[in-house]
């Protein structure tokens, strides 16, 4: 069998280089996120102008628990901790989030307090998308703002649907439980 | 990810320009800065200071009309050209038309309230007005010479303001670049100054600024409007008794921009929009039997501007105005007294510069408590 020469055209692969969209880690990171996934890059593009890029170090608090929520964050790169402040005890540690990962975007639509607290693990930086950006982007793209709404509604509607089905097992699970408890 | 995808994508030549104006901006405020500290020329410090907020207390003012522009798919660059454009043509024919035919008016009253010629007639006048007064609060008597030194005070003072305005032609123009600047690139500058702030302080210092800039937006646009408001009503009101009494009222667009921003003064100021008003009247009907006979139209006059008050109180204050201007007698009378110190324009500037104050001073602190800092 004849073997396929690996023949390179510097000119040809640097025009298709020039012609490849060059996407910042920021861009990349966002269309990963269910709330952006539907954006176009152009769109996308818009939403990176309106977040802000934050660095932390290992140990920092990204925000507290009880602190006003005010938005989401996406994580460019770096391990964050999600932990629950119990009083008299060292936090306890829920999730540990990394490249790409996403917390709090509840937060977007209602300011209510935070119920757990975000810790840097190690060097991170991450992307920051609060409230008054949304507002922002609302006012002056409404489309766009429409289509992050959509979305959020969206991840709102799956969670609920998600909480209703455990709901339901664990009222089933206490029915049952009150049943053995009668018959006992 | 790797680090070859944190290639950014070139920003475009309005922008770039716009940056490298906003970046020479800085550093020529930051020049002029150090400037006067080391000349020890505090006063230009103060200048420079006063130019930026006054730009960005018109920058909130503004800001909704270049949203709305740019929501309705126009580039913020050129929505806030276009409103340029309209501001501009506006400012461009009050300088042509209004300005002089103002300043002619405050100076053809001043020189009648000045002339001794007049005198004559004034004190038949005064004698006619106390009498009259005298039929309803026995032994009351109006100073003559009282009234005459306040009205020529007033007016010269008026004069001077609005001349002054005409002679800083400059300093407003330049104000209005900085404010078109701001409404362009303001968003990022912002951004920018925000960015500095340490993590731990970052999400409280950008709902601060969020909430303190749409009640600052709300407040000064409902100020504005209700401002506007007046000012049309007492338009009309005063035309209206010109038309049907006769009352040969003049400089009614000037004592109509005199209530308009008078009534941004809660408690005083619907009475300094009726006073030029009730001025201009008694010196522009000197002698007139007729218009002696109907007590210098000053009943009518008033009774115009109580009206205009109700319907600004119980119609159009309550929709454009928030709550955030709810202040005691006392401070309003404080304020104005402290505003005195600096003439006319501080007794203007006092009252809503403290709303300012207050709404910024009511978001730090709610803010700081919500974060727990306090």
């Amino acid at each position: 069998m004849k073997e396929k020469a690996n023949i390179s055209y510097p000119l040809f692969d640097s025009f298709k280089d020039k012609l490849k969209p060059k996407r910042s880690q920021a861009q990349m990171a966002l269309s990963q996120v269910n709330v952006f996934s539907r954006l176009s890059w152009q769109e996308i593009k818009i939403v990176e102008n309106a977040v802000h890029i934050r660095n932390y170090a290992p140990g920092e608090p990204v925000f507290k628990q009880g602190d006003p929520g005010s938005g989401m964050y996406v994580i460019i790169e770096g391990c964050v901790g999600i932990f629950l402040d119990i009083p008299q005890q060292t936090p306890k540690q829920l999730s540990k989030l990394g490249d790409g990962d996403f917390f709090g975007e509840i937060a977007l639509l209602d300011e209510s307090p935070r119920t757990a607290a975000a810790t840097a693990i190690e060097n991170s930086t991450i992307i920051g998308f609060y409230r008054p950006d949304l507002m922002d982007i609302l006012k002056t793209k409404p489309a766009l703002g429409g289509k992050i709404l959509l979305a959020l509604s969206e991840v709102l509607a799956v969670r609920l649907r998600s909480t209703n089905g455990e709901l339901v097992k664990v009222s089933r699970k206490l029915e049952a439980f009150l049943e053995s408890g009668a018959n006992e | 990810m790797s680090n070859t995808d944190s290639i950014t994508i070139a920003p475009q030549s309005v922008r770039l320009f716009f940056q490298s104006l906003f970046k020479t901006l800085v550093y020529f405020i930051l020049l002029v800065l150090l400037l006067a500290g080391a000349y020890k020329a505090f006063p230009l410090v103060v200048d420079a200071l006063f130019l930026i907020v006054i730009a960005a207390i018109l920058t909130a003012v503004f800001n909704p009309v270049v949203d709305r522009l740019e929501s309705s798919g126009l580039r913020r660059l050129y929505g806030t050209l276009l409103m340029f454009g309209g501001i501009f043509g506006m400012v461009a024919l009050g300088v042509i038309k209004g300005i002089p035919t103002l300043l002619n008016e405050v100076g053809r009253i001043k020189d009648i309230i000045q002339e001794n010629s007049a005198t004559e007639s004034l004190n038949s006048m005064m004698g006619d007005i106390n009498s009259r007064i005298a039929e309803y609060i026995p032994g009351f008597q109006l100073d003559l010479d009282l009234i005459s030194s306040l009205s020529a005070q007033f007016f010269s003072q008026l004069g001077s303001v609005l001349a002054g305005a005409l002679d800083t032609l400059a300093t407003i123009i330049f104000i209005l670049i900085i404010t078109m600047f701001f409404l362009v690139d303001g968003k990022r500058m912002t951004k920018q100054l925000i960015g500095m702030v340490p993590n731990r302080y970052f999400e409280m210092s950008l709902n601060i600024t969020y909430k303190t800039k749409q009640q600052l937006t709300n407040f000064l646009r409902g100020q504005l409007l209700a401002a506007l408001g007046v000012g049309i009503q007492s338009f009309i009101g005063l035309s209206l008794l010109n038309w049907i009494f006769d009352t040969n009222i003049s400089g009614v667009l000037l004592i109509s921009t005199i209530a308009g921003m008078a009534n941004m003064i809660p408690f005083v100021g619907p009475f300094m929009g009726m006073v030029p008003a009730i001025i201009v009247s008694l010196f522009n009907n000197l002698g007139d039997p007729i218009a002696a006979s109907h007590f210098y139209y000053i009943l009518h006059i008033i009774g115009m501007f109580l009206i205009v008050q109700m319907i600004d109180n119980n119609i159009i204050s309550p929709i454009v105005v928030s709550g955030s201007m709810e202040m005691h007698p006392l401070t309003v009378i404080l304020l104005i007294l402290v505003g005195s110190q600096i003439g006319v324009l501080g007794m203007f500037l006092a009252v809503p510069a403290w709303g300012i104050s207050k709404v910024v001073i009511q978001e730090v602190y709610q803010g700081l408590k919500g974060h727990h800092l306090i």
